[in-house]
């Protein structure tokens, strides 16, 4: 049997072998560089620290270099898992199973820019605001703009399929890669593109659509090594309005009408609830002089040419205000907007029931749900996150928020965010398992909504994974089961993550 | 002037292992709060910002990493002795600290900011005071500085101690003389004392033109920050009482300090030294400069035709949020065209000259300050100005490699003034 349930560990030989291949300056063992990619922003069992730290990191600089690491992997059956930017928030780049840890934030090269097919290739490591001082020159952008803009890497953002802010009018990370390098598990090195291999053509039908199964993987089907990125020309015009209302079902409605108005620069329609409201109102300075009529706010973006962006605007400040909406002013919308991507994790938000302020850590739930279950599924999210806040004293609700997440237009489905405070110093181990009961309950709601557990950052953690399977249904996971089979015989790249140990598992018992 | 010095002169070599793990659990205990506020956060808004994982794009040299260590530390997963080395890998440039959402929305309402600046440097001590031995170069240059009384500016190789008897030989071929003691003090940086001295003659002659009387001190040591920074705070006071006791002597109510690194020493780590009524008021050199402007008591007299941008120096700008007042000068400069960059994007700019991290790691500065340099030649000015002259040395060699000259904010006044004809 080839296959591993439980990964062989990293010897000395595994060392010398990645060193003899790569160089020694970039292997790493000591424990800096291990402590320094343990974990990524999410709720961490830090009682258990030393169980998620890798054995070894490697620091490739090519697609060349990392197919030696798993060459290497695969002849001494160690798990290798890739990191980017380390700020997921779902545990992709989590070690699972210690072993080799492959960083690619050295691979940050801009290989080619090609301003008349308006496409920009790129190394993995670069972080799109990095990518984005490069292009500013030129007159074009990469419109790829998570939260995490600043910090994320293109990476990571392909590893997720990463949801961007403004991706109702510019698409999200799966819509903006035009094609793909990628590093297979066992080391053969190609070139993926949609439905075809031409690196700069975006719609093709010569081949299987290989390019969008390499996307969202979590690394456990390739390393994506280089990619060529769609441009846009850099908006002239952004213009943000945010809008309060009395209740949070005027609100909804209003964003029902808003994401459905046809307007094509509409970048993005976001809800907060009241629980949100509050919680700003509570902690968050710019929030705090709202009157206190305003029960829940809509956010909306409209991005594109100074002429349709004006002519938009006045269409959207009267669909808003027909349905309840009172524009809260331009300091807090120009304000707010400006510092969205720095406003999720402040830890000193975060207090106990009697008021404390402790530094928490932030919980962020993800999953994607259909416009008419979203007030079902605030009402279920919130009482699960209240009932265990008053059992366990260590979590805040700091309220949720919904945005819209279909590419290119904003109707339809939305990522559904709550915002879960978590003290990790007093995690001890019954706590942690009563955090993932809590987070499995979650995702009980979402999928009798007919949800999907992750709109953008995956499924890989205690809570979301075990239920992957009952999301996709008995066929659908199974085939996942056989493509990671197939591409990965020996387990090796980022072993059981997405529950995918079971592909293995089924093997050994020869199902 | 020996003995107006009251501390022992401490030994550099005498730290033994004993009591590491003590040494670790205060540590420790002094940052465990700040360091789950990172820790919990995660977020890495810091990250692109500074200037050394720019360059080396390694995760573990990281605000992040810095703090992540402390948590390791506690739950038993690592000791001091596993990771302290890390803590080499930081100019204290300061510019993660800003550019972290904890110290931008909650460092007022809660005041608790992050830290990362005063963490590395505790690291450091922590370090040196368990006998880790890890940094010879600067165990080197502490022990020269002690020799020298100065920093052992002349010789980055070798790291020889400076005759601490010309440490004013700067001030030899002025057209003037400047007496010793008095109210007013100007305070000369060790690497402008005896490597950059263009810069005190150009200082002094600004402040006699400006008809401000002022002295120098009898006996300048230097300031003591850089030997804080490498992790030995016990010199950084001995150094220290020594100029106090000598401002003392001379009477000195105002000390005019011509560099960052200096000033930030005087109002950061000497109060933490010494009761206020003990210490003078410490005056930045820019600040004054801009003060005499305003009150029209120096003129720019002889254009400079010229298109300059302008270096933020980290200490001013990311450490002390002093930004505005260089701008003011260069603006008043006729003939210079300044191209600005504002100084929020230099909050991710560094020269690599700062918190002895060329001494340390020369190869990996170099790196930063041609980046730096690199960034200014996107401009398409002639000239680079700095206020620093730290900054100076490693900006103005990668400006030879890069054809782009490098200049002194306070030299250029002097030229603009006309006092070099
Ligand atoms: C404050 C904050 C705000 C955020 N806002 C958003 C948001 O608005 N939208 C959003 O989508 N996410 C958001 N996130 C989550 C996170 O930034 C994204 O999931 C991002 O895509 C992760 O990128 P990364 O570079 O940090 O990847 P990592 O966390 O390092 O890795 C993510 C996954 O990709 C895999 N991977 C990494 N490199 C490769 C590669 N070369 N090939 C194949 N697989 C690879 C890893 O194994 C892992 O499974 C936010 C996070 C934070 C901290
Ligand atoms: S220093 Fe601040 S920005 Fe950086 S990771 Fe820590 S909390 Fe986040
Ligand atoms: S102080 Fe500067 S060099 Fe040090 S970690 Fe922060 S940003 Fe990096």
């Amino acid at each position: 049997m080839a296959t591993l349930t439980v990964p062989n560990p990293v010897t000395d030989q595994v060392i010398t072998a990645l060193e003899q291949a790569i160089g020694k300056e970039k292997v790493r063992t000591d424990l800096g560089a291990r402590i320094a990619r343990t974990r990524v922003p999410a709720p961490f069992p830090v009682h258990r620290f030393a169980e998620y730290m890798p054995d070894v990191v490697v620091l490739p600089e090519s697609a060349e270099e990392v197919s030696a690491v798993l060459r290497i992997a695969n002849q001494f059956r160690v798990p290798v898992v890739p990191r980017a930017g380390g700020t997921g928030l779902a545990d992709g780049a989590v070690p699972l199973h210690k072993g080799i840890l492959l960083d690619i934030k050295k691979m940050n090269k801009i290989i080619e820019l090609d301003l008349v097919n308006r496409t920009v290739t790129v190394q993995p490591g670069l972080n799109m605001l990095k990518l984005n001082e490069y292009l500013a020159p030129y007159g074009v952008f990469y419109p790829d703009d998570p939260a995490s803009y600043p910090v994320s890497i293109i990476g990571g953002r392909i590893g997720t399929s990463g949801w961007s802010l403004i991706g109702s009018r510019y698409g999200h990370t799966r819509d903006l890669v035009i094609s793909l390098q990628v590093v297979l598990p066992t080391g053969e090195i190609v070139r993926l593109s949609d439905g075809g291999g031409a690196p700069k053509v975006r719609k093709a039908s010569t081949g299987y659509n290989l390019k969008q199964l390499f996307i969202g993987t979590q690394g456990t089907l390739g390393v994506v090594t280089e990619a060529t990125l769609e441009l846009f020309p850099k908006p002239e015009a952004e213009l943000a309005a945010f809008f309060g209302y009395e209740s949070f079902a005027d609100a909804y409605r209003s964003t029902g009408a808003l994401s459905t108005s046809g307007l094509g620069t509409l970048a993005a329609v976001i809800l907060f609830d009241e629980r949100k409201v509050d919680y700003l109102r509570r902690d968050d300075e710019a929030y705090i002089p709202l009157p206190e009529r305003i029960k829940a706010v809509v956010a909306t973006a409209l991005y594109g040419v100074e002429d349709e962006v004006r002519a938009a605007a006045n269409r959207l400040f009267r669909l808003a205000k027909e349905t309840g909406g009172e524009y809260l002013g331009d300091e807090l919308s120009a304000g707010d907007w400006a510092s969205r991507h720095d406003r999720y994790a402040t830890p000193l938000h975060g207090r106990l029931p009697d008021g404390t302020v402790v530094p928490m850590s932030w919980h962020c739930e993800d999953a994607a749900i259909i416009y008419s279950e979203l007030p079902a599924i605030k009402q279920k999210w919130h009482e699960i996150t209240d009932r265990y806040i008053q059992k366990y004293g260590i979590f805040d609700n700091w309220g949720m928020f919904f945005y819209s997440n279909n590419p290119y237009k904003g109707w339809g489905d939305y990522l559904v965010e709550i915002d879960i405070g978590i003290w990790e110093q007093a995690l001890n181990e019954e706590t942690w398992q009563a955090w993932v009961n809590l987070k499995r309950e979650i995702t009980r709601a979402t999928l009798e909504h007919q949800g999907s557990i992750s709109a953008c950052h995956g499924a890989c953690r205690e809570g979301d994974a075990e239920f992957i399977p009952v999301e996709l249904g008995e066929g659908g996971f199974e085939l996942m089961k056989k493509i990671k089979r197939l591409l990965d015989p020996n387990n090796i790249l980022n072993p059981s993550k997405n529950y995918l140990h079971l592909a293995y598992v089924d093997e050994e018992v020869g199902a | 002037m020996g003995d107006e010095v009251r501390a022992a002169k401490p030994d550099v070599a005498a730290n033994g292992h004993n009591g590491v793990r003590e040494i670790e659990q205060e540590f420790v205990r002094d940052h465990l709060l700040q360091a789950y506020g990172c820790f919990s956060s995660g977020h890495k808004f810091c990250r692109e910002v500074c200037p050394v994982y720019q360059v080396t794009r390694n995760e573990q040299h990281t605000p992040t990493a810095f703090h992540a260590n402390v948590v390791a530390m506690e739950k038993g997963a690592a000791r001091l002795e596993d990771v302290a080395e890390n803590y080499s890998y930081c100019t204290l440039c300061g510019g993660c600290e800003l550019r972290c959402p904890n110290t931008l929305f909650v460092g007022d309402f809660y005041r608790n900011r992050t830290r990362t600046v005063k963490l590395v440097q505790d690291m450091r001590a922590a370090a040196t005071k368990a006998g880790l031995g890890l940094w010879p170069r600067w165990q080197r240059w502490v022990e020269a500085t002690l020799q020298g009384k100065n920093e052992p500016v002349l010789d980055y190789e070798n790291i020889q101690p400076v005759d601490p008897n010309r440490v004013a030989d700067w001030a030899k071929d002025l057209p003037f003389s400047i007496p010793q003691g008095g109210e007013n003090i100007l305070f000369v940086d060790c690497e402008a004392a005896y490597h950059r001295t263009s810069l005190p003659k150009a200082v002094a002659k600004i402040l006699h033109a400006a008809g401000v009387p002022f002295g120098l001190m009898y006996e300048q040591w230097c300031c003591g920050g850089p030997s804080l920074e490498m992790g030995y705070p016990d010199h950084a006071r001995y150094l220290a009482e020594h100029n106090v006791a000598d401002w003392k002597k001379a009477g000195a109510k105002r000390v005019f300090v011509l560099d960052p690194h200096d000033y930030i020493s005087f109002v950061e780590m000497y109060p933490q030294f010494f009761p206020p009524e003990e210490l003078p008021e410490f005056v930045f050199m820019i600040d004054f400069v801009a003060q005499l402007l305003d009150e029209g008591k120096i003129r720019f007299v002889k254009p400079i035709e010229k298109t300059v941008t302008y270096h933020d120096p980290c200490r001013m700008n990311k450490r002390l949020g002093k930004w505005e007042a260089p701008r003011k000068i260069l603006r008043a400069i006729p003939g210079l065209t300044f191209i600005d960059v504002d100084h929020v994007t230099q909050w991710a700019y560094c020269s690599g000259a700062g918190g002895g991290f060329a001494v340390e790691h020369p190869d990996l500065a170099k790196k930063i300050a041609d980046l730096r340099i690199a960034r200014a030649k996107e401009l398409n000015v002639e000239a680079l100005v700095s206020a620093c002259p730290w900054s100076e040395r490693p900006l103005t060699s990668s400006g030879r490699e890069q054809q782009l000259e490098v200049l002194d904010l306070l030299e250029l006044v002097a030229e603009a003034m006309g006092l070099n004809d």
